[in-house]
C-alpha cells in the first residue's frame, strides 16, 4: 500500500464551472460584451445566500467601473460564467452598465453638402 | 412290573424324554453358539463405530483445511486483483485529473464563445463523474485519492461533490457555517459526499430535490444529505451499516454485479481518515437521511473569517488602489547587486491575483507587500486587455 507521502497532488479547479452556473444556459455574448463596463449600483444590499463567486464579483464591482473581461480575469472564471453571474446581478438591479458610446451615424451626403454650403455662405 | 415294561406308553414316554433331552441339549448348544456370535458381532460393531468416529474427525479436519486453503487462495486472488486494479485505476485517475486541468485551461480559453463553453462544460461534467468512479475503485483497492494542498470551505467541498454526480442540478447546498476542512480531508469528504449524493439522486424520483445541509455540532461538523425517495428496506440498511463500519479490506468481488461501490467506498474512506458516515435515518421528506460527521481534528484551525467580512475589506481596499497603478517594485524583491551596480531582483513564481482568492481568504492576516499587489493588478489589467483584444473579433455585432 502506498504511503500518504506518495499521494499525488491534485490541482484541477475544485468547484467545477457547471456547478457555479447551476447547469443553466449561458447568456449570449452580445448581452454583455467583453469591453462593457459594469459597476455596482449605489446603495445596494448584498443578496442573501449569494455564492462566493457572486460575492467576489460584488466586491470587485464596488470599487468603480470594470470591464466584463477584467471581472472574469480577477475572479478566475471563464468569461461566459462570469457573464452569467453578472447578468443575474444586472437583472436584480444590483449592477449598472455604462451606457455604450453612441455609434457614429452615417449622415447622408446631401446634409453634409448643405452644412458646407451654409458655412461657406456664412464665412466666405 | 412286566406290565410296566411292556407298556408301550412307557416306551413312548421314554423315547420322547430322550428326544426332549437331546433337543434341549442341542438348543442350549445353539444358544451358546449364538451368544458367542452375538458377542463377537457386538465387539465388531463397537470397533466399526470407533472407526467411523475417527473418519468423521478426519473428514472435519480435512474440510477445515480445505476451507482454509480456499480462503487463502481467495485472499491471494483478491489481493492480486486489487493490485492490478489499483495500478490500472491509478492510471485512469491521473488521466482524468489531466483532462480536468486541460479543461480548466480550455474553459478559460474559450470563455467568451458561449456555444463552445457550454459544450466544454458538458464534457467537464462527464469527466468529473468518470474521475469519481476511478477514485472510488482505486480506494477500495487500497489506492489513494489525490491530495489537495489547501484547505477548502465546507460549502466548496459540498459543491465539488455536487459536480461529480449526474443529476447535480437537483442538489441544493445550504451552508450555515463558514468553516474549512484541512487539505488532507478535502478530497475524501468530497468523494464520500458525492457517493451519498449519487445514491440520493439515483434512489429518488427524477424531479425531486436532494438537499445538503451543513451544520456544526459540538464534536465537529455534519454534512446532512436528505432525499425524497422511498427510503431503504431493512436488508439494504443492514448491508449499508456493515459496509460503512468496515475496519479492514473490502471484498470487491462481493459487491454484486453490477458492483455497488458507494457504501464500501464511504466506509473505507471514513475509516482511513477518521470521520463517520451513517445512513438509515429517515429524512424530513420521507426518503433517506445520510450524515457525514467530520471531527474537529479535520477542520482547519485557522478558519477563514466569514466571507462577508473578508470581502468587505477587500472591496474597500480595491477602490482607491484602482486609481494608483504605479509600478513600484519594492525593495523586497531586490536580492543583491550585479557587477555593473544594477539591482538584482528575485523572480516571482506564478501569477498573483488581485482578488484574495476565495480559498485563500484565510490568509488575510498576512497582507501581500504593496508592490506585489500593485504589480499583480497591473498584470491582471494587462491580461484582461490582452484577452479583450485577442477575442474582440468574435463580437461581430458590435463592429457592424
Amino acid at each position: 500500500m502506498t504511503t500518504p507521502g506518495e499521494e499525488a497532488s491534485v490541482t484541477s479547479d475544485f468547484v467545477r464551472s457547471y456547478v457555479i452556473t447551476g447547469g443553466r444556459t449561458l447568456p449570449d455574448a452580445d448581452d454583455l460584451a467583453l469591453h462593457t463596463l459594469v459597476t455596482l449600483a449605489p446603495e445596494r444590499i448584498r443578496p442573501l445566500g449569494a455564492g462566493p463567486e457572486v460575492m467576489a464579483i460584488w466586491n470587485l464591482c464596488a470599487g468603480g467601473y470594470l470591464s466584463v473581461a477584467e471581472v472574469a480575469g480577477h475572479v478566475g472564471l471563464p468569461v461566459g460564467v462570469a457573464r452569467l453571474l453578472l447578468t443575474d446581478l444586472f437583472e436584480q438591479g444590483h449592477l449598472l452598465r455604462r451606457a455604450e458610446p453612441p455609434r457614429a451615424q452615417n449622415v447622408d451626403r446631401a446634409t453634409l453638402e448643405k452644412v458646407l454650403n451654409g458655412l461657406q455662405s456664412l464665412i466666405g | 412290573m412286566t406290565s410296566l415294561t411292556t407298556d408301550p406308553l412307557l416306551w413312548i414316554l421314554l423315547v420322547v424324554l430322550i428326544a426332549a433331552v437331546v433337543a434341549v441339549m442341542r438348543a442350549r448348544r445353539t444358544n451358546m453358539a449364538l451368544r458367542r456370535t452375538r458377542k463377537d458381532l457386538e465387539t465388531g460393531l463397537g470397533e466399526a463405530r470407533g472407526d467411523v468416529g475417527q473418519l468423521h474427525t478426519h473428514i472435519a479436519a480435512l474440510t477445515a483445511q480445505h476451507q482454509r486453503d480456499l480462503a487463502d487462495v481467495r485472499a491471494d486472488a483478491e489481493a492480486a486483483t486489487k493490485a492490478v486494479l489499483k495500478s490500472a485505476m491509478g492510471t485512469l485517475q491521473s488521466l482524468a485529473e489531466e483532462q480536468q486541468v486541460l479543461l480548466d485551461d480550455l474553459l478559460k480559453k474559450y470563455g467568451d464563445t458561449t456555444d463552445v463553453l457550454g459544450d466544454l462544460m458538458t464534457v467537464d461534467h462527464t469527466g468529473s463523474q468518470f474521475g469519481r468512479r476511478a477514485k472510488g475503485i482505486s480506494v477500495l483497492c487500497g489506492g489513494w485519492l489525490g491530495r489537495r494542498d489547501g484547505a477548502a470551505t465546507v460549502y466548496d467541498v459540498a459543491r465539488s461533490a455536487q459536480g461529480r454526480i449526474r443529476d447535480f442540478n437537483r442538489v441544493s447546498v445550504h451552508s450555515q457555517v463558514n468553516v474549512s476542512l484541512v487539505g488532507k480531508a478535502v478530497e475524501p469528504v468530497a468523494v464520500v459526499l458525492a457517493e451519498l449524493l449519487d445514491n440520493a439522486t439515483n434512489y429518488s424520483a427524477p424531479g425531486t430535490p436532494v438537499e445538503v445541509n451543513i451544520q456544526t455540532v459540538p464534536t465537529g461538523l455534519c454534512f446532512i444529505v436528505d432525499d425524497a425517495g422511498l427510503g431503504m428496506d431493512q436488508e439494504t440498511k443492514d448491508r449499508a451499516a456493515s459496509l460503512l463500519s468496515v475496519d479492514g479490506p473490502v471484498d470487491i468481488t462481493g459487491l454484486g454485479d453490477p458492483p455497488r461501490f458507494g457504501f464500501a467506498v464511504c466506509g473505507m474512506l471514513a475509516a482511513r481518515y477518521g470521520f463517520a458516515v451513517s445512513v438509515g435515518s429517515v429524512s424530513p421528506y420521507g426518503g433517506v437521511r445520510a450524515v457525514i460527521r467530520v471531527p474537529e481534528s479535520l477542520l482547519a484551525a485557522d478558519a477563514p473569517s466569514p466571507a462577508v467580512d473578508a470581502h468587505d475589506t477587500a472591496g474597500a481596499e480595491a477602490a482607491p488602489q484602482r486609481l494608483a497603478p504605479v509600478p513600484v517594485v519594492g525593495p523586497s524583491h531586490v536580492v543583491g547587486t550585479t557587477s555593473g551596480g544594477l539591482p538584482k531582483r528575485r523572480r516571482r513564481n506564478g501569477s498573483v491575483t488581485v482578488v484574495p482568492a476565495l480559498d485563500a481568504a484565510g490568509q488575510e492576516g498576512t497582507p501581500q507587500p504593496v508592490s506585489e499587489v500593485t504589480a499583480s493588478r497591473l498584470g491582471a489589467f494587462a491580461r484582461g486587455t490582452q484577452l479583450g483584444r485577442t477575442t474582440n473579433t468574435t463580437e461581430g455585432s458590435d463592429d457592424k
